[in-house]
């Protein structure tokens, strides 16, 4: 279990101080969480506070008990960052192989690795440089190296942007079919359709607050989600004033 | 320990295929070999080839050096490439000394490459094997891994750009740092501007450690000591320079 205990994180000091996350509270159980919010609302600062990128100002983030910054925890993470940089001199699966030499012990080998390429649908560019990779190949390529540690926690920034149609339905099909295997996937985005379509349950944030957490179904109940979360928001926004 | 040889050994494949490294090398390894043609031209002395070609060596190796060592850490912070290998059971520190193991590695493979091109134009010339102009080079490659360690430790905290301009001051400063010691005693300088020059003096690297050019040049056998001493001081300095990086990388919001 995913469990975030009164976090806050602060950026900058003094004059430049910004509250980014706000003693932000939630235990996630099911196997597909989605957290909405718009640009800025701290859904990225939470990413990366779960995966050790950056420290809390305070608060405590575990998975399994164990603190996620641990790197006994990060053995057992997955992450995919928005909009992704890679090494662009380096082949698709030169990375994979790069990538998956950080987790401890010898490796699953080019089979697991080109299966996974295989899986996000970039295999036949497996020996192109990534710099001659497309904008949703880097996306596909992105999602595979979150999976070379073949992770029980995978943990996506917006892994749905600039993808095609296509590219878009492969994705969310992985992410299904990594749920049924009894995988935990955190995703954050700003894409409402995909939240539905996917997600067990969500979490709305905004201003580092979390406004809602809790089944998508119970959330929209019966309206469509984009209403329910603009809603939301201006509720919020309202209070606050 | 096998997550810093895994980066370093990235670093490594990644640099090497730099067009820029490539260009800088392949014209550097040109500069050299045009040395022998010079030879018979207007380098009459074997003494001058050696010192033009040592010279070469030193002067691309330390623009390699300045431009990997400013460029190649930051652009993974900058870029966040970094994201995908510190969400991964690798720590910061790791990370940073694979990054300059990395860079060393290229460097060592272009001094490398350029000693064999120069050990190769000084026996075509007549000089045989040159053991002096070898160790020359290694010494200048001992500079450079200071170099890059100084790199490193300020692309921690600041841009590309501002890394060379500070790189490139301590770069002057610390070949210069002992003759202004030495003219300050032999000016009779006292008071503040005597303690203001030791002040420099302590800590810059004395760059000028790392020279022994002229030995080379001239063949003369440089003492012993002076090699263990050196390597003492680069070690001691780099291990320095690496404690500080980390301290302040470990600090820094990526």
């Amino acid at each position: 279990m995913l469990s975030i205990s009164h976090v806050t994180k602060i950026y900058g000091k003094g004059k430049k101080r910004r509250l980014a996350v706000d003693d932000f509270s939630l235990d996630i159980k099911v196997p597909i969480f989605g957290f909405l919010g718009q640009n800025g609302a701290g859904k990225t600062t939470i990413i990366k506070m779960i995966t050790g990128l950056l420290a809390p100002t305070s608060g405590t983030i575990t998975i399994d008990g164990i603190v996620s910054s641990d790197a006994s925890s990060k053995q057992n993470m997955g992450f995919m960052p928005e909009t992704p940089y890679f090494y662009e001199r380096m082949t698709g699966i030169e990375f994979l192989r790069f990538c998956e030499r950080l987790f401890p012990g010898n490796g699953r080998g080019d089979e697991f690795l080109d299966g996974l390429l295989k899986k996000a649908g970039i295999y036949e560019a497996r020996d192109y440089e990534i710099s001659t990779y497309s904008k949703g190949m880097r996306q596909r390529l992105g999602f595979a190296q979150a999976l070379v540690n073949d992770p029980n926690y995978l943990f996506l920034d917006e892994p749905l942007d600039g993808l095609d149609p296509i590219g878009r339905h492969d994705l969310k099909a992985s992410m299904l079919a990594l749920a049924k295997e009894g995988k935990r996937v955190f995703l954050n985005t700003h894409i409402l359709y995909d939240v539905e379509e996917v997600c067990d349950e969500v979490g709305v944030i905004h201003e580092g607050k979390l406004l809602y957490a809790g089944p998508v179904k119970d959330f929209c109940a019966g309206r469509p989600l984009e209403e329910r979360f603009v809603e939301t928001v201006k509720e919020y926004e309202k209070k606050k004033k | 320990m096998k997550n810093i040889f895994t980066i370093a050994k990235n670093t490594l494949k990644l640099e090497v295929r730099d067009k820029i490294w490539i260009a800088l090398a392949a014209f550097a390894l040109g500069y050299v070999a045009i040395m022998l043609f010079l030879s018979d031209l207007v380098l009459r002395e074997l003494s001058m080839v050696k010192a033009f070609a040592l010279l070469g060596i030193y002067f691309f190796n330390a623009v390699i050096a300045l431009f990997l060592g400013t460029t190649s850490f930051y652009r993974d912070v900058e870029r966040k490439t970094v994201y995908f290998v510190l969400a991964k059971p690798v720590s910061r520190a790791e990370f940073l000394l694979g990054k300059f193991f990395g860079l060393c590695l290229v460097i060592f493979l272009t001094s490398a490459t350029l000693a064999v091109a120069y050990l190769g134009v000084v026996a075509l010339a007549g000089g045989g094997f040159d053991a002096m102009g070898l160790l020359a080079i290694l010494m200048q490659f001992l500079e450079m891994a200071i170099f890059l360690a100084f790199a490193i430790f300020v692309s921690t905290f600041s841009s590309s750009l501002l890394s060379i301009v500070y790189t490139s001051v301590v770069f002057f400063l610390g070949h210069v740092v002992s003759s202004l010691v030495n003219d300050a005693r032999e000016m009779g300088i006292t008071g503040v501007r005597y303690v203001f020059v030791n002040i420099l003096y302590y800590i810059f690297p004395n760059l000028e450690k790392f020279n022994i050019r002229d030995f080379a040049v001239h063949n003369v056998a440089a003492p012993w000591a002076s090699f263990g001493y050196a390597f003492a001081y680069a070690a001691a300095y780099i291990i320095l320079l690496l404690f500080l990086a980390i301290w302040v990388f470990d600090k820094k919001e990526i």
